[in-house]
């Protein structure tokens, strides 16, 4: 883990006795941190608003996590504020470590396998979100109309760091100047601006007793793999619409398993063909200081990666 | 796409669970052992948020025992019980308190506290929210 994380952790592990105020809102009903850095279950936002700020509180959130997939792991860190019910703004770093294998394999693939083959080492694509969602109506919980979901609208403003940084050889020769891997591997564009709209809405006791959630989102989106391969690709660089659900229910008072399915628009082929994203979470809820989620993921598609699936870590702290 | 259409299966499945499942379950009020459980429930968290430093105020001038009553009674009607509220009207009562979304919450968690310490089950107290979480509208900012 790099510096910058284990500060965000230090931050986080400190902040419930730091800030004895969470907000006024029942357990539960902010929802965990997506990996991309909006309130909502771990791979899409949903409609509710970061935290558990009430209609006249402003409080915020702050999280970090961990994606184990293979040659690639993933970790991200981040806050969110949530403000009156109402709005919510995030900042999110994503960091995707790519092993050394899978860099060397996109290097010799998109050049031709040259020989002797290029060797590269490791490398790691870095992106910035900055995430802002309005509800726009409704009460996922409250509204007396148990047809009516919440709805809120979303954007992500997404920066790929990495985009077209130059990659080095071992011998630290560069093949390609200005071209990182997203470039490499087609992409158009180091940045992209998604736009979403969700619904979310829980029935309190709805199956034996249970509360269940359920959630949909549309997202329009130029990312490929979620921005980490950059933007739209020479062939195809229109807005594509994907959709996400969610399905949630509670176990006990602070349990809450659920699954999850997102789809991917597929603009750059060949490697890095995306797929559906799917997993299966359980959050566990101490208090509404913080909250710890496990996952099992499934990330569709990554270039040079049979098995997709891998472990996910995330820990949201409510401040 | 394809758990995509499993998962709208879901949702639309899940809709149609929920209609049948809106009509008062006339088991539970039974199940929780009525009106007394109810009464005890209404009785405890009462006494708490008489005294809560944010919500007490609200409360001034209303004798704990009678709001006891149309808290049971009116909870015992909405979960399907033998009952019928006989307090007045809930929007009403709530106008010009200036009840705030906060304040309404911190009530909810002392009801909630109360189910759970007269040893609801967590399923009977999900049930017997699904009943009262409708009637914030009524309550919050009247």
């Amino acid at each position: 883990m790099n510096k910058q994380a284990v500060f965000a952790l230090s931050v986080l592990l400190l902040s419930p006795t730091l800030w004895a105020d969470t907000g006024s809102k029942l357990l539960a009903t902010g929802g965990i941190t997506s990996f991309e850095g909006s309130a909502g279950g771990g791979i899409t936002p949903w409609a509710l608003i970061a935290g558990y700020a009430s209609q006249e509180e402003v409080n915020a959130t702050a999280n970090v996590q961990r994606l184990d997939v293979g040659e690639y792991q993933l970790s991200t860190y981040g806050a969110a504020v949530g403000a009156y019910d109402r709005f919510e703004f995030s900042l999110q770093k994503q960091s995707l470590d790519v092993s050394s294998g899978v860099v060397t394999n996109v290097f010799n693939a998109v050049t031709g396998g040259p020989t002797p083959a290029l060797i590269a080492p490791s490398t790691k694509i870095e992106q910035t979100i900055i995430g802002a969602k309005y509800k726009l109506f409704g009460d996922a919980i409250y509204d007396a109309n148990p047809f009516l979901p919440q709805v809120s609208v979303g954007i992500q403003y997404k920066t790929n760091n990495s985009f077209d940084n130059s990659l080095a050889l071992y011998n630290g020769a560069i093949p390609a100047p200005n071209t990182g891997v997203p470039m490499l591997l087609g992409a158009k564009e180091g940045s992209g601006t998604d736009v979403y709209v969700s619904a979310t809405k829980v029935w309190l006791g709805l199956a034996n007793g249970k509360n269940v959630l359920l959630n949909a989102t549309a997202r329009y989106s130029k990312a490929n793999t979620f921005g980490l391969l950059g933007f739209g690709s020479a062939a195809d660089d229109s807005y594509e619409l994907e959709w996400a659900a969610s399905l949630a229910m509670f176990t006990g008072t602070n349990t809450i398993v659920g699954m999850e399915v997102r789809q991917q628009a597929d603009r750059l082929g060949g490697l890095a063909s995306t797929d559906t994203v799917t997993d299966f979470f359980i959050t566990y809820l101490p208090s509404k200081e913080w909250s710890i989620t496990a996952a099992y993921v499934d990330l569709g598609n990554l270039p040079f990666q049979p098995d997709t699936s891998g472990l996910y870590l995330s820990i949201t702290a409510n401040l | 796409m394809k758990y995509l259409t499993l998962l709208l299966i879901g949702i639309t499945l899940s809709a149609c669970t929920s209609t049948a499942q809106l009509p008062a379950n006339n088991n539970l009020y039974e199940e929780i052992g009525g009106q007394q459980t109810l009464s005890k429930v209404f009785g405890l968290a009462l006494t708490r948020i008489y005294n809560d430093p944010i919500i007490g105020h609200h409360f001034t001038g209303v004798p704990k025992s009678h709001l006891r009553k149309h808290l049971t009674e009116q909870t015992c009607e909405l979960i399907g019980g033998p009952c019928v509220y006989q307090g007045k009207d809930m929007v009403e009562v709530h106008t010009d308190h200036n009840i705030t979304d906060k304040e309404f919450f911190i009530l909810v968690e002392y009801v909630q506290g109360a189910m759970r310490d007269i040893g609801l089950t967590v399923e009977q107290e999900n049930q017997i929210l699904q009943k009262l979480a409708p009637l914030k509208d009524q309550i919050v900012y009247r």
